[in-house]
């Protein structure tokens, strides 16, 4: 076994690992860490498959930015863990019965019939000068230039999701604009009324 | 193909040691008598007065998503500034049509404030 097989193997199995953690562990802080685990791991097997593009955006995008998000996600859930435990028992056939036809479903299309080792080709070694960045641009620019251009399409409408789910009317906290109170004048603030001097009446002088 | 990520390797050994040995050696070196009081949560020098696990404002979650999309967008343009030279005029207006899209989300969401903490 060479040491690029070793080293195939250690990354499976942590990924695997962390991915079967990821739903089975209680805490949902913890999850999200063993998701970023398996998103680096999954990054070494993808730099041993000499597509670093992918390995690098992976890291960056995923690890850096998207757990960030889930992270948020599991804060602002706020998730109490008991109220989640109730009813197991009740959903439980219904629950079985979803996952078991999704199961059923996903070996009936990604099975060995369609994604078997001998329908894939092997990968091959490039030479020195290879550059996997440049393979992805020559293509992604012209070729695919259509599904390009609709991904900015869908990040614009993430965009104007997010602010129309988000974003909340009018100002959270009141303050004073520091520019308007240097320059207040007294006639701003202060109303001085001319009236008739007026002898208060005590209610002995009435009677 | 290997060999030549022996220099991460190295660094990534140097980078795990230099984020260790401070710990372990404030471990092995400092003073080490904890007592009860020493070892419950606190915040700011008195008591916790919430859970931590309080819910954050969804203020947060809108400048992190609004960040992930403009991360994405780079993303984009790593391998088109690589092979700009041989892609082209085509390529160059195909970034361009790309960015023009998403300047518009960036118009609409300096006009709506999104990008204003207040």
């Amino acid at each position: 076994m060479g040491i690029e097989e070793f080293l195939f193997f250690v990354f499976a199995a942590i990924l695997v690992f962390a991915a079967l953690m990821v739903v089975t562990i209680r805490n949902p802080v913890f999850a999200v860490l063993f998701l970023v685990l398996a998103f680096f791991t999954s990054a070494g097997l993808w730099l041993m498959l000499e597509a670093e593009f992918l390995a690098i955006t992976l890291v960056l995008v995923y690890v850096g930015a998207v757990m960030v998000l889930f992270m948020f996600v599991v804060m602002m859930l706020d998730i109490n863990l008991a109220p989640l435990k109730e009813g197991f028992i009740r959903y439980l056939p219904v629950g079985v019965l979803v996952g078991v036809i999704i199961a059923v479903e996903i070996v009936l299309v990604v099975g060995a019939k369609n994604f078997g080792l001998d329908k894939v080709v092997d990968p091959v070694g490039h030479e020195a000068g290879y550059s996997n960045t440049k393979e992805l641009g020559r293509v992604l620019y012209t070729e695919y230039v259509y599904p390009f251009e609709i991904a900015s399409v869908i990040l614009l409408v993430a965009i104007i999701a997010a602010i129309s789910l988000t974003l909340r009317k009018g100002r959270q906290t009141k303050y004073v604009k520091p520019e308007q109170q240097v320059f207040v004048r007294k006639e701003d603030r202060l109303r001085i009324v001319k009236m008739d001097a007026v002898k208060k009446q005590s209610a002995a002088e009435e009677e | 193909m290997l060999e030549s990520y022996l220099p991460i390797l190295v660094f990534l050994i140097m980078g795990a040691f230099f984020g260790v040995a401070p710990i372990v050696m404030g471990r092995l070196i400092a003073p080490h008598r904890p007592d009860s009081e020493k070892l419950s949560p606190y915040e700011c020098g008195f008591e916790a007065f919430e859970d931590s696990r309080m819910k954050f404002d969804v203020r947060y979650y809108l400048v992190a998503i609004l960040f992930i999309i403009f991360d994405l967008e780079i993303a984009f343009l790593f391998p088109w500034a690589v092979v700009l030279k041989e892609i082209g005029m085509f390529g160059f207006l195909a970034m361009s049509v790309f960015l023009g899209i998403l300047v518009i989300g960036f118009i609409y969401e300096w006009n709506k404030g999104a990008l204003e903490w207040e």
